[in-house]
């Protein structure tokens, strides 16, 4: 019933969550590749910065839900929550894979180098490889409920890695430049932080919508699954 | 008709119609601001075309052709690339970035009474390839991934619908 009503309640508000990231996108878009003007130093290779930023921060902010999830999943063990897991584990990695082709693309021009043994740069690898191996673990285990906790534990353990990666740049003297947002205050220029705002929360309300639908597709295919027989005849198998 | 798949299918094609719509008008106002204030030509389609209309000329000094600068006078020198080389004279204030065997982009006007190409401001090199490509390599797969998952559910409420409930045999 928990999981009927949480569908329910997707499908209800997900098309709200689509029409807003798609306006604030396009708008975010159009300011950073139209309007703004170019930074003083790195010239028009700044515009790259509208899309990596919010890919690094919204692979972060995915990663912090599967980890919310997966606390969730071990205190009240509801399969849609796992569901969610799954989903947000997969969008993650999407973002993670993102933020570090984005990053590499902009290091070139910039730094002259594809890719740097940063401490920014190698924790958020990591956290790309957790990603991997958390989703290797659902693949490779039968028994989908030992599974669901594994890799609930496994997201848990993960999340020490989450600090790391924003503090990196406090921590440690590295190449990749400190926040420009911080409790310092924002050292980037006006009419860039209008399409900077855009896009970071545009992809943020975005991912909210991805992992409504994902999770939908999830629950979708093992209630079609269950329909069809196929999960009571595997159960009958054991 | 409707398609097989049903109305809700109908209904993410012209939702995704409407965005992509939208997407590519965003496309073209960016390509329209590249071409006014970014892309640049080089001394060769510089000679063969002789516009007559503000350009921005890409090219490296040639070793050795820099001259003038003094008392306030201009700077003198050639740029070169993909084997063509067109004589600058360069009276702007931005001196200090120029220097033998450095690449430069410089805004002006070709004189072509006096063969020589007048500017009077320095632009930063464009790299628009890297963005072009960071666009390219996050925005597609993102788009492909939202449509495949959308249209997966819509294909899923509808098979659901029509599967009939399994009945172990006995």
């Amino acid at each position: 019933m928990v999981a009927t009503r949480f569908i329910g309640w997707l499908r209800r508000f997900e098309k709200w969550f689509g029409f807003v990231a798609a306006i604030l996108i396009a708008a975010g878009l159009y300011t950073g590749l139209v309007t703004s003007s170019p930074d003083y130093y790195q010239g028009e290779v700044v515009r790259i910065m509208y899309v990596h930023v919010p890919f690094v921060q919204t692979a972060m902010l995915s990663y912090f839900t599967l980890f919310i999830c997966s606390i969730w999943y071990l205190w009240k063990r509801e399969s849609v929550v796992d569901n969610a897991c799954h989903a947000a584990a997969g969008l993650s990695l999407f973002f993670t894979a993102g933020g570090l082709l984005t990053g590499s693309i902009w290091g070139k021009p910039t730094w002259n180098a594809w890719w740097v043994w940063d401490p920014r740069l190698t924790s958020f690898a990591i956290l790309f490889l957790t990603l991997v191996g958390y989703l290797m673990l659902r693949t490779f285990l039968e028994d989908k409920e030992k599974g669901a906790t594994f890799c609930a534990i496994l997201a848990i353990i993960g999340f020490i890695d989450l600090p790391i990666i924003h503090f990196s740049v406090e921590w440690w003297r590295s190449l990749h430049q400190p926040s420009s947002i911080s409790t310092r205050g924002i050292s980037i220029a006006p009419d860039m932080m209008v399409p900077f705002t855009l896009m970071g929360v545009g992809v943020s309300i975005l991912f909210a919508y991805m992992l409504m639908v994902r999770t939908q597709m999830l629950y979708l295919q093992h209630l079609l699954e269950a329909k069809q027989g196929r999960l009571l005849s595997e159960g009958q198998f054991e | 008709m409707a398609p097989p798949e049903g109305g809700a299918v109908k209904g993410l094609y012209l939702r995704w119609s409407i965005l992509i719509v939208v997407f590519s008008v965003i496309g073209f106002l960016a390509i329209s601001r590249y071409d006014r204030e970014v892309r640049t030509i080089s001394p060769k389609v510089l000679l063969s075309e002789s516009p007559n209309t503000e350009k921005r000329l890409m090219g490296m000094i040639d070793a050795g052709s820099l001259k003038g600068g003094s008392d306030g006078m201009p700077f003198r020198f050639s740029l070169s690339s993909e084997g063509a080389k067109a004589p600058v004279v360069f009276s702007g204030d931005d001196r200090e970035s120029l220097r033998d065997l450095k690449t430069i982009v410089v805004i002006g006007r070709w004189q072509a009474d006096k063969g020589v190409f007048e500017a009077g401001e320095i632009a930063l090199t464009p790299n628009y390839g890297f963005i072009t490509s960071a666009y390219v390599f996050s925005l597609i797969p993102l788009i492909l991934l939202i449509f495949s998952m959308e249209r997966r559910v819509a294909l899923l409420y509808v098979m659901i619908k029509d599967e009939k409930v399994y009945q172990a045999e006995v």
